[in-house]
Order: structure tokens, then sequence, then C-alpha cells
């Protein structure tokens, strides 16, 4: 309950209006927490993974990539997998080999295995230099 | 059956149609994520095609496929429409798989089947009660935008892989997102992994 104290120090009638003023305030400051709160929910939604490692095994239907954390991780390849040179450009799963960086862009499955949408590469031995398309 | 039989059974068994729907929703809610139903597809689809008119259907487009024109419309769908419909046309992104309805394939044949002038209408309109906004400015130069992203939806089933790539860099990002392409490039460069983005929240 809200008090007001006036400049005797007695407490006073709470003034409706004052009253009126506070609850509305209340009730601003709730909605702009609770869209702050929503906003910083919205930036973690999206429910791609992100795979960056080194290809350490190459499979007819899928890749394992050894992570910075040294768990390995399986990637399946599916028909509308891109595959995608350093430099930008388009390539294909024969030119992949073990040892090269992978970032791979995945969807999961509802069996808890990734798809790979892109899977983005550069030569093991070939790191440096080059420069994205712009 | 005495009519007043038949017709107490039919209002017995809508009641608990209704009632077995109540509870469905209060036990599982109304969830965006849902995929619509065959019948609310086939009523929206239908819904869909009363809303565009006669004349509109038939409408030819002014503007022929020329590569310049398919370059602007690509720039254009990738800058505008991809972050529902995606690059490739197919809706699966995020945005795409959380509106209610979907966003249709497409390169499917439920939109390439369309005539020009229904897909310039929708473009120009929206589709109400879907996340499909009305782009339509009517100024001339908006109406030619609108008839040459019609091309590009026609070339959509042949989209080269070139054209995805050059279209992923047109994109609209965020600071977010440019920050997470800097990592990727830095990583294939040869630099040490220093991810920022949990890897589970990439978009």
């Amino acid at each position: 309950m809200l008090i007001v104290v006036g400049i005797g120090g007695w407490p006073s009638r709470p003034d409706p209006a004052e009253l009126r003023r506070t609850f509305m305030k209340r009730r601003v400051v709730s909605l702009l927490v609770l869209v702050a709160l929503m906003a910083s929910v919205a930036f973690a939604h999206g429910d791609k993974k992100h795979v960056m490692g080194t290809l350490e095994k190459i499979n007819a239907d899928s890749v394992v990539v050894k992570q910075a954390d040294g768990k390995s991780v399986e990637v399946k390849l599916v028909s509308g997998t891109m595959y995608v040179s350093r430099d930008g450009k388009p390539a294909k799963l024969s030119d992949l080999a073990v040892g090269d960086r992978v970032v791979i862009h995945a969807t999961p499955n509802p069996d808890s295995t990734l798809s790979a949408d892109e899977i983005k590469f550069s030569a093991a031995g070939t790191t440096g230099a080059a420069k994205p398309q712009q | 059956m005495k009519r007043g039989n038949l017709i107490l059974l039919l209002v017995v068994v809508a009641v608990g149609l209704a009632v077995a729907a109540g509870a469905s929703i209060l036990h599982n809610g109304l969830s965006a994520r849902a995929t619509p139903t065959a019948l609310e597809a086939m009523i929206a689809r239908n819904a869909r095609r009363l809303a565009i008119p006669a004349n509109a259907r038939n409408e030819h487009n002014p503007i022929s496929a020329s590569d310049e024109t398919l370059k602007e419309a690509r720039a254009h769908f990738a800058d505008h429409c991809a972050t529902c419909h995606g690059n490739d046309g197919r809706g699966d992104t995020m945005y795409g798989k959380g509106l209610y309805p979907k966003p249709p394939d497409l390169r499917l044949p439920e939109t390439q089947k369309l005539s020009d002038g229904e897909l310039f209408w929708i473009i120009e309109n929206g589709v109400r009660f879907t996340g499909m906004p009305a782009f339509g400015g009517g100024s001339h130069s908006s109406r030619d935008d609108s008839w040459k992203l019609v091309l590009f939806l026609r070339h959509l089933p042949q989209l080269t892989m070139q054209e995805r790539l050059e279209m992923e860099r047109q994109n609209p990002k965020g600071p977010g997102d440019r920050e997470e392409d800097q990592e990727e490039q830095d990583f294939l460069r040869g630099e040490p992994v220093q991810q920022k983005h949990a890897p589970e929240h990439h978009h």
C-alpha cells in the first residue's frame, strides 16, 4: 500500500490520482521488462547448428568433424547440401579431403542427427591469404 | 429414422466434435509451429484464389526475362523475401518455419501453376491471415519490381548454386550474423577457433 508522507512528516490519505499514476507506471515498467525479455529470447532462437572443425572422415553419406574441444560430430550429407570453397565458389563432395577446415551449417533431425545445408571448406595447407568473394 | 431424431443425432455429433476440438486446444494449445491440416490448407488455398480478382488473374507480365532483370530480381528477393522464403524458395528458414501457415515451397506446382497475374497480385497485395505482407507501393517502379519478382519466381526451380551463393551475400544481416561470418572466414583462413556464438544458435 502506498503511503504519501506530507511535508510535516505525517502520513496523509493516498491521493487516488497519484495511486492511478503509480499503478500505470508499474504497468508500463512491467510491460517494458516483458518486451525486453522477449527480445532477448528471440535473439537466442533458431534451430540451425553450426559445426566448425577439421574433417576427420569422409563417408559417402556423411562427414565426421573434429571440433576444437576435441569432440567429433557426424553430419549427414543430403541432396541439398551445398559445398562452398573458401573463396565462395561452388564445389562438390569430391573436393573435400581429410584434414580440411570446415564450417558446416546444419539442420537437426528429429532423431538427433544433423543434416548439412552448407559446407564451407579450406583445403589443408592452403589457409592464409585468400579473401572471400564480395 | 424420423426427422427429429436425425437432427438430434447431427446436433449430438456436432457438439461432440466441438467438445473434442475444445479439449484438444485446451490440452495442446494452438502453436504456430504446427503444420496446417490438409483441410485447412485446402480452405486457405481456395480462400487465396477467391481473394484475387478475375481481371488481375489474367494480367500478363509486361517485362521480359533477361539476365539483367533476373539479376535485379534475385537481389530484390534476397533482400526482401528470403528471410521467410529462403534464397531457394523452399521456406526452410527460422521465420518461415515459425509461421502459420508456413510459406509454400515456391518451386512446387502449387505455386508455379498460378498465373503471372496471380503471383503479381499476391506480391502487391499480400495474403490475409498469413505472414505474407502487401509489398505494392502503387508507383510504376514498384509495379515493375513486382513483375520482375514474378520472373524470378518462374526461375526458382532452375536456380543454380552460383546464384544461391550470390544471394547469400545479398541477404540482410545483423551485427551478430556479420560477426559469425567473420568468425567463419577467420577459421577457414587458419586462425584458431574463437567462437563467440553458441553453435546451437546459428540462424
